[in-house]
């Protein structure tokens, strides 16, 4: 076999596996054969490899084998081409010779396809008779073809521009959809970051404006009396108007406002102008469309959402959904509200009436205590009183008038005479005196009794005034130094003289000092513990556990303070603070002790808290401020 | 003589009280408790007349006590049952002090005017 490269080149183009398996078959002894499937990839191939000599099947996809031929002619000019077709009318050869082939082979291929492939290979050249004729014809044909072609490719094109407007609408409205949601997504987070409700409500009207590219947006609520719905945002300078002029409409079928919360359903107006239940708003003159969507919660309108805009037309089956969404969440935040608003006056309410309780107590316990211990003081004034009497009466018998001190003569003159001007009977009183027995008499004249009766007086009067020094000596100057509480509190349950093994103390090593005010702190632990010993007089085995350690804000000292007694009820726990509540009955402290402890504490920017449940003890925890310049011990 | 067992555990109401009575001419026996109250009657029975009892003081035990003076009565009375018995109190506990009364005391005296014990004393005992 000859050497494949030195032999001739021959490609052929044809769409057809069973010709380019012939073809290749009857060629391939002589020739090297290349194939293409289709007229591009021929001319491609043709480009790359100026073959000797290019077969052209007529009958091609994409374009006719004539046009291919002219193609090929610019592309290869110096290689020959031959169609090869299955048309046999006439003229057939002429227009493929007039499209630059040198020949036409018709088909079917037969025997002498092998000697006219050579001949051609060797210059064979058909001759053209009346050429201009046959150009014309072909360049009929490739006028028809052009004019098919482009109807095909004007409908392609427009067919193609509909559908990137489809998809580009598609895409806009997708990306539309997109942002409402998220915007309403937005609003739904606001709901639970923005308590004040004016906030939620104006970020919701301008959000919805400024994202959905909207004229106008505000939110009316119905009023307590269920009569109005009142603008409670509005979106711009018009919303700031109606704000200031605290906009309001009636609730009735005459707005569409109205007609929303009334019917709890969403109004649409596509054409304004058109709608005739419809408020027209005189700050909002551009408004085309508008639409009210109820804000509902459990069944409730609590008002409505009002959007609007300046075309006609305006509102897409996405807007009205996502703002639906948005109103629900805004009915949401607005029904949460409501709910903090009852919750607060309850509370509130509660807190009245736990005040009321507490002033109660305390008047109450207040005016039971300087009751009590005035008691004494008019039965001692009374009997100073007798006693000044009989002094007097004795006084009368004084015979001064050869005294030689004149100041005591005359001071005894004027005692006379004053006693009498103040309408005392000195001489009866000592005609009753001088009836008595003696005995009787010096009980009654009795020096010791009348300095003991002032210090009955003197005494209730103390205990009275200790009571306000109860009430207002939290309130005094302090003066705040660094303190050791593990000295303090073990000198002080010293002093307290409890039995041995009841206080139980532990210390923590790195218990900072306190910065405290000594004198008021030593109150604040002596009543505690005085307290928890009085509460335990029926417990078997009294114990009381002082604990001192850091807390864990290192700014405070923490000492606990508990006992197994019999605890504090729950109904009493928040009484104990209170000024004269006490559960000691008539003749126990003062009642002061907790509440004067508490304002101590807290005077310091301490704490103190109770723990404890009937039956269980009690532990009281006092948090104190840690002194900052010298730490230990 | 009429002798007066007077038992209240604020000590300057016990002897103001108890000047009163003195001056009135009533011989007066003092407590501070139900303990030291009923101890200091059973020594003197046949002499005490009447009784005054605060309504609350320390109990039997020692530990005050919101009525303990109602305990105190109620042991007098087992001691001596026709003894006259007369209830002291806060003016704010006269609810209580009534109770007493239906309890077998003779009166309740609310504390205050104290020449109004020595006439509600002499009523009582006529």
């Amino acid at each position: 076999m000859a050497d494949p490269r030195k032999l001739p080149q021959v490609l052929y183009i044809a769409d057809s596996d069973e010709s380019r398996a012939l073809v290749g078959r009857l060629l391939s002894d002589k020739y090297v054969v290349l194939e293409a499937a289709n007229p591009l990839d021929g001319i491609q191939l043709a480009e790359d490899t100026h073959p000797n000599l290019i077969l052209l099947d007529n009958n091609l996809p994409q374009i006719t084998g004539n046009e291919a031929a002219t193609r090929l002619r610019k592309v290869v000019p110096n290689t020959a081409i031959v169609i090869i077709s299955g048309d046999l009318s006439d003229g057939a050869r002429e227009r493929a010779l007039a499209a630059g082939a040198v020949g036409f082979i018709p088909k079917p291929i037969d025997d002498d396809f092998v000697p006219q492939v050579d001949a051609y290979l060797n210059g064979r050249v058909e001759k053209l008779e009346q050429p201009e004729l046959h150009l014309q014809a072909y360049q009929q044909e490739l006028a028809e073809k052009f004019e098919g072609t482009i109807r095909q490719l004007t409908t392609t094109l427009e067919r193609n521009k509909y559908l990137l407007q489809q998809n580009q609408r598609m895409v806009d409205m997708l990306e539309r959809r997109h942002r409402l949601l998220e915007t309403a997504a937005r609003v739904g987070q606001l709901v639970t970051s923005i308590l004040d409700l004016d906030d939620l409500l104006k970020y919701t009207v301008d959000i919805i404006c400024s994202e959905f590219n909207f004229y106008y947006s505000g939110i009316f609520l119905r009023s307590d009396d269920g009569k109005w719905a009142v603008l409670r945002a509005g979106y711009g300078a018009a919303g700031h108007k109606m704000m200031e002029t605290n906009h309001r409409l009636p609730l009735d079928d005459r707005s569409m406002i109205g007609n929303a919360i009334l019917k709890q359903q969403a109004q649409i107006a596509s054409d304004a102008a058109g709608e005739v239940s419809r408020f027209k708003n005189p700050y909002l003159p551009d408004t085309r469309s508008e639409m009210a969507l109820p804000l509902v919660a459990k069944s409730e309108a609590l008002g409505a959402l009002t959007v609007q805009s300046d075309k006609l037309n305006a509102f897409s089956e996405e807007d009205i959904t996502s703002l639906q969404v948005m109103a629900d969440h805004i009915a949401i935040a607005l029904s949460n509200a409501q709910l903090l608003d009852k919750l607060a006056n309850a509370n509130a309410e509660l807190l009245r009436t736990k005040t009321f309780e507490a002033i109660a107590t305390a008047t109450g316990e207040a005016i039971h205590w300087v009751g009590n211990k005035a008691a004494p003081i008019p039965g001692s004034i009374k009997r100073v009183r007798e006693d000044l009497n009989y002094l007097l009466a004795l006084i009368g018998q004084l015979d001064e008038s050869a005294w030689e001190n004149a100041s005591l003569r005359a001071a005894v003159e004027t005692v006379k005479e004053e006693a009498e001007m103040s309408g005392l009977d000195l001489k009866a009183i000592l005609d009753e005196m001088s009836a008595m027995k003696p005995n009787r008499l010096s009980a009654l004249v009795s020096v010791e009794s009348l300095i003991e009766d002032l210090d009955i007086a003197e005494n209730s009067a103390k205990v009275i005034l200790d009571i306000k020094e109860g009430l207002i000596g939290p309130a005094r100057q302090r003066n705040d130094a660094a303190v050791s509480l593990r000295e303090m509190i073990t000198n002080t349950v010293e002093n307290m003289g409890l039995p041995g093994g009841v206080v139980e103390m532990e210390w923590s090593d790195d218990m900072p000092h306190a910065h405290v005010d000594a004198r008021q702190v030593e109150q604040v632990f002596n009543n505690l513990i005085k307290n928890a010993w009085e509460a335990m007089a029926d417990t078997p085995e009294p114990k009381i556990c002082v604990h001192g350690r850091c807390d864990d804000d290192p700014n405070f000292v923490l000492v606990t303070v508990k006992d197994n007694g019999p605890g504090i009820p729950k109904e009493i726990q928040e009484k104990i603070w209170v000024s004269f509540f006490t559960t000691k009955g008539g003749s126990g402290g003062t009642g002061l002790g907790l509440s004067s402890v508490m304002q101590i504490v807290n005077q310091h920017g301490g704490k103190i808290d109770l723990e404890s449940e009937a039956g269980k003890g009690a532990m009281f925890s006092v948090r104190l401020p840690v002194e900052k310049t010298n730490q230990g011990g | 003589m009429t002798t007066v067992l007077l038992v209240d555990d604020e000590k300057l109401i016990l002897r103001s009280l108890e000047k009163t009575l003195l001056r009135a001419g009533f011989d007066v026996l003092t407590a501070a408790d139900c303990k030291n109250g009923s101890e200091t009657f059973a020594q003197n029975v046949g002499d005490v007349n009447i009784a005054v009892l605060d309504l609350n003081m320390p109990g039997f035990d020692g530990i005050p006590k919101t009525g303990a003076g109602l305990d105190l009565l109620d042991e007098l009375k087992k001691q001596k049952a026709d003894l006259p018995v007369v209830i002291l109190t806060a003016y704010d506990e006269v609810s209580r002090a009534k109770d007493a009364v239906s309890r077998g005391a003779s009166a309740f005296f609310v504390k205050g005017r104290e020449q109004g014990l020595v006439e509600l004393i002499q009523k009582i005992l006529g």
